[in-house]
């Protein structure tokens, strides 16, 4: 009974002993790897010029690594989810069991999705142009009233804030479709934040912020990123910081050189992030309980960008807050 | 001398928001619905710069750009892309095919765009 449970389960099962050796391997196993009966009592390694086994040899190696619900293509188009557990008694390893699940289907409708969201993210751009200009070309057109001129300013930053949201949409699409492709160049980071910093200067100003930026004394080593992007999470850090500061409070930006890479810290005297609401932060559409009151828009989507970009470049990122005081955002870049 | 700009454009508003905003800059203006007819305007008319949309109904702005490049005439007609698209690889491809510069439509102001095309005006080479 139990084997053929086994067998008929869909998802492809393989057992191997503590040799790790193939002990098991289930109908579905079979079928997704194209291989025979012959396979039982060896190890993968023997069968890894089956180029389908070739890339499970890869991801699991030779001693059958752990691994947790790891993307792997086996066959054209086709990708398998793979698990691996040991089983371990007594402290000794004594089998692991892989499994292999089908989400070719789950990709397939990722993938439709995010195209849906890239193509309604360029049409919403055409339209944006118009209102932006239209706008544009009323307020030069000096025929408005100051309450006019009130109003129309207030659409203007209104398209803004939206094509902002469109934007991140479509870095959001680009990370999920492995297509955010970082083109490092060596760069000298300090300048990069510098010319961050200038972007936001009025903004800075229009909200009486204290803002100070502390470099060490000694020149900081060039760093290889991509300073697009990682401008990109410096301005979607600083924005944060003014967005949900109070008027009048304080920002820290400091640069520290710690064993191999360069640490970026930005301190500000904000609303905080809720206790309860710190482990959500990172994720993409999320926006803090507290950050919706005061700023009703927002797309939840920066932080969850800045991240990935962190991470793309070999980088950490991580916060410290208190509710009510403020937030101090890290995040690294390695220099070699 | 009053310079010339050809704006090549299938979106009617963004094309009268950007004729009006180059004219009350002085600078004349020649309007092209599509590839075909920007190509015909352009050999007409030989503008001192050519503001181009990549997505055009008929051949595409990388063609047009293409075919502007390959002809003598025009060839040194400095053209500045202005399109919604805004991948790199689309960005990369536009300026490996020698426009002058890749603008995002709805990242700009119209203050910005005309600054932009001032400044490719008055020094094409230095730009």
């Amino acid at each position: 009974m139990f084997e053929k449970i086994f067998d008929n389960l869909k998802d492809g099962l393989i057992v191997f002993d503590k040799e790790n050796k193939v002990s098991l391997i289930n109908k579905s196993a079979k079928e997704i790897l194209g291989v025979k009966e012959k396979i039982l009592g060896k190890s993968i390694e023997e069968f890894s010029n089956f180029p389908k086994i070739q890339n499970l040899f890869f991801l699991l190696g030779k001693e059958i690594k752990e691994v947790f619900r790891k993307e792997i293509e086996l066959g054209e188009g086709l990708v398998f989810e793979v698990t691996s557990i040991p089983i371990f008694e007594e402290g000794k390893k004594i089998a692991s069991v892989v499994v292999l699940h089908d989400i070719t289907r789950e990709k397939t409708i990722e993938r439709l999705k995010s195209e849906f969201v890239s193509v309604s993210a360029h049409q919403l751009r055409t339209p944006l142009a118009s209102i932006k200009w239209s706008l544009e070309t009323l307020l030069k057109g000096g025929k408005l009233n100051e309450y006019q001129q009130t109003i129309v300013k207030k659409a203007f930053s209104s398209a803004e804030r939206m094509l902002t949201i469109v934007n991140d949409l479509l870095n959001v699409v680009k990370i999920e479709e492995g297509r955010y492709v970082c083109r490092k160049t060596p760069i000298n980071f300090e300048d990069l934040v510098k010319s961050k910093i200038k972007f936001f200067e009025e903004k800075i100003k229009e909200k009486q912020i204290q803002f100070e930026f502390r470099v060490l004394p000694k020149k900081l080593p060039k760093v290889k990123v991509d300073p697009e992007k990682i401008g990109l999470v410096i301005e979607n850090l600083l924005d944060n910081a003014i967005r949900y500061n109070l008027i009048g409070g304080t920002i820290t930006i400091s640069l520290d050189l710690k064993d191999n890479e360069i640490e970026f810290s930005i301190k500000d005297s904000g609303i905080g992030i809720p206790e309860n609401e710190k482990s959500n932060i990172f994720q993409k559409f999320f926006r803090a309980s507290n950050a919706i009151k005061k700023e009703p828009e927002g797309s939840g989507l920066g932080l969850f960008v800045a991240k990935n970009i962190v991470e793309a470049h070999g980088g950490k990122i991580w916060f410290e807050s208190e509710e009510g005081k403020g937030t101090t955002f890290y995040f690294t870049i390695p220099i070699k | 001398m009053k310079k010339k700009v050809l704006i090549i454009e299938d979106e009617k508003d963004l094309r009268f928001f950007i004729a009006k905003a180059l004219k009350e800059e002085g600078i004349e203006v020649i309007e092209a619905f599509d590839g075909e007819e920007g190509i015909e305007k352009a050999k007409k008319e030989k503008p001192d710069l050519i503001l181009l949309d990549l997505l055009l109904p008929g051949i595409s702005g990388y063609e047009v750009l293409t075919r502007i490049k390959k002809d003598p005439e025009l060839e040194t007609i400095p053209v500045l892309i202005l399109s919604n698209l805004g991948q790199r690889e689309e960005v990369e491809k536009g300026l490996k095919l020698g426009a002058i510069d890749y603008l995002i439509k709805a990242n700009f102001t119209l203050k910005e765009i005309v600054e932009r095309i001032k400044k490719i005006l008055t020094a094409p080479n230095k730009y």
